[in-house]
Order: C-alpha cells, then sequence, then structure tokens
C-alpha cells in the first residue's frame, strides 16, 4: 500500500472552510431552534434560567400538606430538587396553574384522585403530569382576540400587494426592457427612489393621506403602501428577465398571426414566469413581514405581525406564546416560497431560453 | 402565392440614420430573390418592412396586388424565418408550428392534419413530443420552416436562416430550403450576406449596400456582368482581381499598360475604351480567367507567392508590388513558392471599371 503524503495546507484550508460552514449554520439554525423549542415550552419553563435545551414531556409533581391548604412542588432540573411552586386548597386554581404554567393540564377529577391518596396517609404523593406540547398555539389564538381575522387580513394583503405590485411593476418593466424612450435609464433609477425614505419616516404623512384616501385602518390602505416598494423590487427583477426573452419570438408570434398583446400573453409571459414567482416572492415575504408600518397604519385592524408583536408587551406578554405565534406566523411563508419556488425552478426541458 | 413590389421604399430610424434608400423591387410570383450585401446594408430592415415588423418612413409595399404598407404583420399573410430560429421555447414543436392555425381558428382534426404534413416534409415527424431545448440546432431550423411552410403564405421571407448552422450543415440545409421552394411554389426572399449562399439559391440576387441597391440580376449577371467594383469584389471567391491600368490607343488597337504588364486588347473593346485614351481604368479579372501558361503566350510574369490546394483544384497567390492576385489553377499543376509563373488573360472575360465612379464600363451602343 501507498502510505500518500499529508498535505497540511490543504488539511488547514479544508479545516478552516468547514468551520466557517459550521458557524454560519448555527447562525441560520440555531435562532430557529430556539424559536421552536421556545414555543412549546410551559411558561415556567420559558422563564427559568439557564433556558432548558428542549420543552420537557412530563412534569414530576409532588403535593403535600401547606399553610393554606395543599402544597404543590414540581422538581426541577436545574435544581435536582422539588420547588414548592403553589400552596392553594382551590383545586380549580391548580388545575389552571397546571395548565398555563406548567403547561401539563391535568383535570379537576384527576387532582382529587391525588388529594384522596395524600388524605388517605400517603404523604407526600408524587405523581406525573403529561405535557401537552402544542397548547401555547392553542393559548395564542384564545387570548389574542383578533388572530385569526389578523390572519387573514395579513393574506389578503399580500395577496393585494403581489397583484398590484406584479401588474404595474411587470408592465413597467416590460416597458424598460423592450422600449426606448427619453430618461428610459433615469427613470428605471429613480423608482428606487421610494425605497431610500424609511417606513417611520413617511408613516405620519401616509396615516394622513390613507384617511383622506378613507383607507386608514384598511387591509387596501397597507397593500398600497406596501405596494410602493415592492414595485420597485418588481421591475429591476422582471426587466431583467424581459430582457433575457429574445424579442424576435415575440415577433415570431405577431408574425404568424397574433396581436401584440397576445404575444405578450401567450408568449413573453409564460417565459417570463420564474422572474415573476420571484418578484412575487420578495413581494409575499415583505408584505407578510411588515409589522412597523402595520403597527402605524392600523387601529383596530391589525395584521398578523402586530398581533404577534403585542403578544410580547404588557402584563399578558409571555415569550412562549410570542414565540407560537411566530412559528405561526412563518408557516404560510415556508409554504409560500416552496409553492412558488417550483415555479422558479422550472425551465422548459431542463434548460434555460 | 403572390407578387410582391416595394415602391420607393425608405425607412429611417430617428433622424440621422438611413437604413433602406428609395427602395424598389418586384418579385415575381415564386419566384426566389435573394437580398445581399455586407452586415449593416439594409437587407434585413428591407425585409423587416415587408413582413411589418419595421413601419416604412415612405413608400408602397404591395403584396399579390393589394397594398400592405399601413398593416398589421399578421394582416399580410407573410411568413418569416428568423436568424436565431425563434422557436418558442415553452412550447412542444407541435404547438410551435400549430400556433398559428389555432389562431386562424383551424378545426383541430386540419391542425393535426397540416401540421404532420409539414413535418414530413421537413423530417421532423418523430419530434413533434419534444421541446425545442431538446433539439439541435438544424433540427430547431427545421421547426422554424415547418412552422413558416404551415400557414401557407403568400410570401416566405427568410433572415439570414442558415448563419447559425455549422459549415457542414449549412450547405446541406441550402439543398433543402431550396427544394422546399419548389415544392411549396411559395415567393421567397431571402436575405443573407454570404455569397456562395446566395448564388447557390437565387433566382435572382438584389445586391445593397449602405441602403441602396448596387446590381439587381441572375446569379449570372452579378458574377459575370458586376456593375460596379463593389459587386466584382464582394462575389466570388477569391473575390475579382484589380488592376490600375492606363489606356493607350494607336490606330484603333488598344492596349492596356502599367508596371507589370503590357497588355494588347482585341478589337471588341475599343467602343468601350475609346473615351478613356491615355486615362486610368480599373481592370477586373476573375481568378479562373487567368491562365498559367507558357512565356511565348503569356500576358505578364510574375513570382508565386504561395500555392493553397483545394483538392479540385488550387489557388495560387502572386505578390504584385503591395496586392496579392490569385489565380485559380488546375489540381496538377506543380507550382512552388518563388517560382517565375507566365500569365494569360481570356479576353473575352475582363471587366474595365471607371477609377472615379468604380462603375462599369460598358461599350455605348
Amino acid at each position: 500500500m501507498v502510505k500518500k503524503p499529508v498535505k497540511f495546507g490543504k488539511l488547514i484550508r479544508q479545516t478552516i472552510f468547514y468551520l466557517f460552514i459550521t458557524f454560519l449554520a448555527m447562525v441560520i439554525l440555531l435562532p430557529t431552534y430556539f424559536l421552536f423549542s421556545l414555543s412549546f415550552m410551559s411558561t415556567r419553563e420559558a422563564y427559568e434560567f439557564p433556558l432548558p435545551m428542549a420543552p420537557a414531556l412530563r412534569v414530576d409533581y409532588s403535593m403535600t400538606y401547606g399553610k393554606r391548604g395543599y402544597l404543590l412542588s414540581v422538581f426541577d432540573n436545574n435544581e435536582g430538587d422539588y420547588q414548592t411552586v403553589l400552596d392553594t386548597n382551590d383545586l380549580e386554581k391548580m388545575s389552571e396553574y397546571m395548565r398555563y404554567q406548567l403547561g401539563a393540564p391535568m383535570s379537576i377529577l384527576e387532582i382529587e384522585e391525588h388529594v384522596k391518596l395524600l388524605e388517605s396517609g400517603t404523604d407526600p404523593v408524587k405523581f406525573t403530569g403529561k405535557r401537552n406540547l402544542w397548547l401555547n398555539y392553542g393559548t395564542f389564538f384564545s387570548i389574542t382576540r383578533n388572530a385569526v381575522p389578523a390572519l387573514i387580513r395579513s393574506l389578503q394583503i399580500a395577496a393585494m400587494t403581489i397583484g398590484i405590485s406584479l401588474t404595474i411593476g411587470g408592465l413597467a418593466g416590460y416597458a424598460f426592457a423592450r422600449y426606448v424612450f427619453a430618461g428610459r435609464d433615469a427613470l428605471k433609477f429613480s423608482v428606487l427612489f421610494v425605497r431610500i425614505f424609511p417606513g417611520v419616516a413617511i408613516a405620519m404623512p401616509m396615516v394622513i393621506f390613507l384617511a383622506d384616501l378613507g383607507f386608514y385602518d384598511r387591509p387596501i390602505g397597507l397593500s398600497l403602501v406596501y405596494s410602493i416598494g415592492s414595485i420597485a423590487l418588481t421591475i429591476w427583477i422582471t426587466a431583467s428577465i424581459f430582457l433575457g426573452i429574445p424579442v424576435s419570438l415575440e415577433e415570431a408570434a405577431v408574425v404568424f398571426g397574433a396581436t401584440k398583446f397576445r404575444a405578450f400573453l401567450k408568449i413573453t409571459l409564460p417565459l417570463a414566469l420564474p422572474g415573476l414567482a420571484a418578484a412575487a416572492m420578495y413581494t409575499f415575504l415583505g408584505a407578510w413581514n411588515e409589522t412597523v408600518s402595520a403597527i402605524i397604519l392600523t387601529q383596530f385592524n391589525p395584521t398578523f405581525s402586530v398581533v404577534v408583536y403585542q403578544s410580547l408587551l404588557g402584563s399578558v406578554g409571555q415569550v412562549n406564546l410570542a414565540a407560537a405565534g411566530g412559528l405561526v406566523m412563518a408557516l404560510p411563508s415556508v409554504i409560500f416560497t416552496f409553492f412558488i419556488r417550483r415555479y422558479i425552478n422550472q425551465m422548459w426541458g431542463g434548460v434555460t431560453i | 402565392m403572390a407578387t410582391l413590389e416595394m415602391k420607393n421604399v425608405t425607412k429611417q430610424f430617428g433622424r440621422k440614420v438611413i437604413a433602406v434608400k428609395d427602395f424598389n423591387l418586384e418579385v415575381a410570383d415564386r419566384e426566389f430573390l435573394v437580398l445581399l450585401g455586407p452586415s449593416g446594408c439594409g437587407k434585413t430592415t428591407a425585409m423587416r418592412v415587408v413582413a411589418g415588423l419595421e413601419e416604412a418612413t415612405f413608400g408602397q409595399i404591395i403584396i399579390g396586388g393589394k397594398d400592405v404598407t399601413n398593416l398589421p404583420p399578421r394582416k399580410r399573410n407573410v411568413s418569416m424565418i428568423f436568424q436565431n430560429y425563434a422557436v418558442w421555447p415553452h412550447m412542444k414543436v407541435f404547438d410551435n408550428i400549430a400556433f398559428a392555425l389555432k389562431i386562424k381558428k383551424m378545426h383541430p382534426q386540419e391542425i393535426e392534419e397540416t401540421v404532420r404534413r409539414v413535418a414530413g416534409m421537413t423530417n421532423i415527424d418523430m419530434l413533434l413530443d419534444r421541446y425545442p431545448s431538446q433539439l439541435s440546432g438544424g433540427q430547431q431550423q427545421r421547426v422554424a420552416v415547418a412552422r413558416a411552410i404551415a400557414v401557407s403564405p403568400d410570401i416566405f421571407l427568410m433572415d439570414e436562416p442558415l448563419s447559425n448552422l455549422d459549415a457542414k450543415l449549412r450547405v446541406s440545409m441550402r439543398t433543402e430550403l431550396k427544394a422546399i421552394h419548389d415544392k411549396t411554389d411559395a415567393t421567397t426572399v431571402f436575405v443573407t450576406h454570404d455569397q456562395s449562399e446566395a448564388m447557390s439559391m437565387a433566382d435572382r440576387i438584389v445586391i445593397m449596400r449602405d441602403g441602396e441597391v448596387i446590381q439587381m440580376g441572375t446569379p449570372d449577371d452579378v458574377y459575370h456582368r458586376s456593375a460596379s467594383v463593389f459587386v466584382a469584389d464582394f462575389i466570388g471567391t477569391p473575390p475579382t482581381n484589380f488592376l490600375d491600368v492606363q489606356v493607350f490607343s494607336e490606330n484603333g488597337n488598344i492596349s492596356l499598360k502599367n508596371q507589370f504588364i503590357d497588355l494588347k486588347l482585341e478589337d471588341h473593346y475599343s467602343k468601350a475604351l475609346d473615351s478613356y485614351n491615355n486615362k486610368n481604368v480599373i481592370l477586373g479579372v476573375r481568378p479562373e480567367n487567368i491562365e498559367i501558361t507558357d512565356p511565348t503566350k503569356s500576358d505578364m510574369a510574375a513570382d508565386c507567392l504561395v500555392s493553397e490546394p483545394q483538392g479540385s483544384h488550387q489557388v495560387i497567390a502572386i505578390q504584385l508590388d503591395k496586392k496579392i492576385m490569385k489565380i485559380i489553377a488546375p489540381a496538377v499543376m506543380k507550382i512552388n513558392p518563388g517560382q517565375r509563373v507566365n500569365l494569360l488573360f481570356k479576353q473575352e472575360t475582363l471587366r474595365f471599371f471607371d477609377p472615379e465612379t468604380t462603375l462599369a464600363i460598358e461599350a455605348s451602343e
């Protein structure tokens, strides 16, 4: 057997490369994992320090007599011992505490059985509660009264924004790609100017403007505001796509009997689909995730991102609930992106134009 | 099938660029007409004006006796083959061919039959279910041809359809296109910058330069009776050899002289060159019209620079001053570089051009 000489330079380069890749993966994956695991944690776990790596699947209880009634303790992994959490003789209160604070719902009847066991002489009574991991998601929708309508509104807004910016931006992109006119390049560049202004900076004028139009606190108002930015982006994406489609394809259609509009519809548009899909994806993500303008431009009809944001605020604010809301919010983005990815990758016969 | 007429067509881009200048053309029914010229000469623009893809600035386009100048392309009943084929990549071959027929609201049964028929003619009947990206360049070209035939147009327009093919395929597609033209009897306008393509396919050639027609005629006309130095230089490989010579007329005997040559002309040239006595003219002689001979008969002698064997014949290059003259000689003749060769000009084939206008000097009848 021939021994290969070890090349240290290559070894070091590769090690550094993989370390870097690992670092990148951590930067992306860790926060996602953190959000994911937080959304399944009970309130008690979520505020523990240090934070557990993963939500527990069961809760170990210990019950004995306390000053006011029954003293409930739970096993704490950090301390390695039972910690007293509640002293009450109100079993309803105890059941609620188990549900909302410990994430392991137990009915009063079940608790009564353990109480009976305690009264019959077993002291302390030890028992386990099964964690319900999906509890936060239910709680999120039940305590934020308008989460479901807000979700629907957000979808409406995203759809309208896509509609507006693809229509206007797509047609403008086509014009920029196909026609030569005075000031074309200057105009194409200047459409990006609207993206210079921070949303917060122009929010007050926007409120007044939308109120004048009667669009304040309505989905159409927000989608108009979002369209301003995404039209500019759509123009740039679609213009470059249209530029890549040879004019002769349209000309051939026109010679072979099509009107100009039909040639656009039947030839250019299908060929531009990947670009339009990419623009739609950007637009969707922008409109779906936007929070700052939405906070200012809505009052009683917030978007879902605003609801998630509000779940962090005030006395009801809990990080685990916000995490659950955040994951619910991420889901449509993920679904939409995967759905539209097919169109972005779609190339006829496996080869590009 | 129909005739095509272009009357005083001018196409201007912006204020300054004149792509086609006062273009007049009549194409007979079933004729195969080639627009030939160097790139940028306006030949493609002239064709696009016929198709309606460009609007004529002035002038009229008449197809089959009907003025179509202001009609959109789809109402002109022309079909076109593009340089880059322009087959639609998102449609299968079948749909590419059927596109125009569907717009015409042809019965599906009839569409199917037409597509199969033209696909058979162009040998792509096995490829109807494929996408263009799965085809070779030559096959895509056939799809473009099939699509153009399917609509049975009045006029066939072909915009350098062979220039994207490799050399061998180009020559075989030439033959096929010509055969298809004969089968379909379509009036055809073919644009190319390749003179050998033009010579081999055309019934009539229109040679253009800078937006203007330089000469119009059969391949024989433009080759043997070139109207100007430009045409004589543009047509033929190798091109015509040009020599600056002075005319001397003595007692009705005309001779041409310069530092290399002293050529006595036959009598029938005297009429044409009468007025050029003691003046310069440009003598044009095709490479195949110079014979390598023995010293007794020679018109001039020079040293061979290189010989380029072509298989069936060889091209002998000789250096005269700063110019290189090319001669086509039989392949069997053995000539080494540096060897002195004696040249005899075939008198009946000589052409003379005026050095100022560069136009051919014809005998005034």
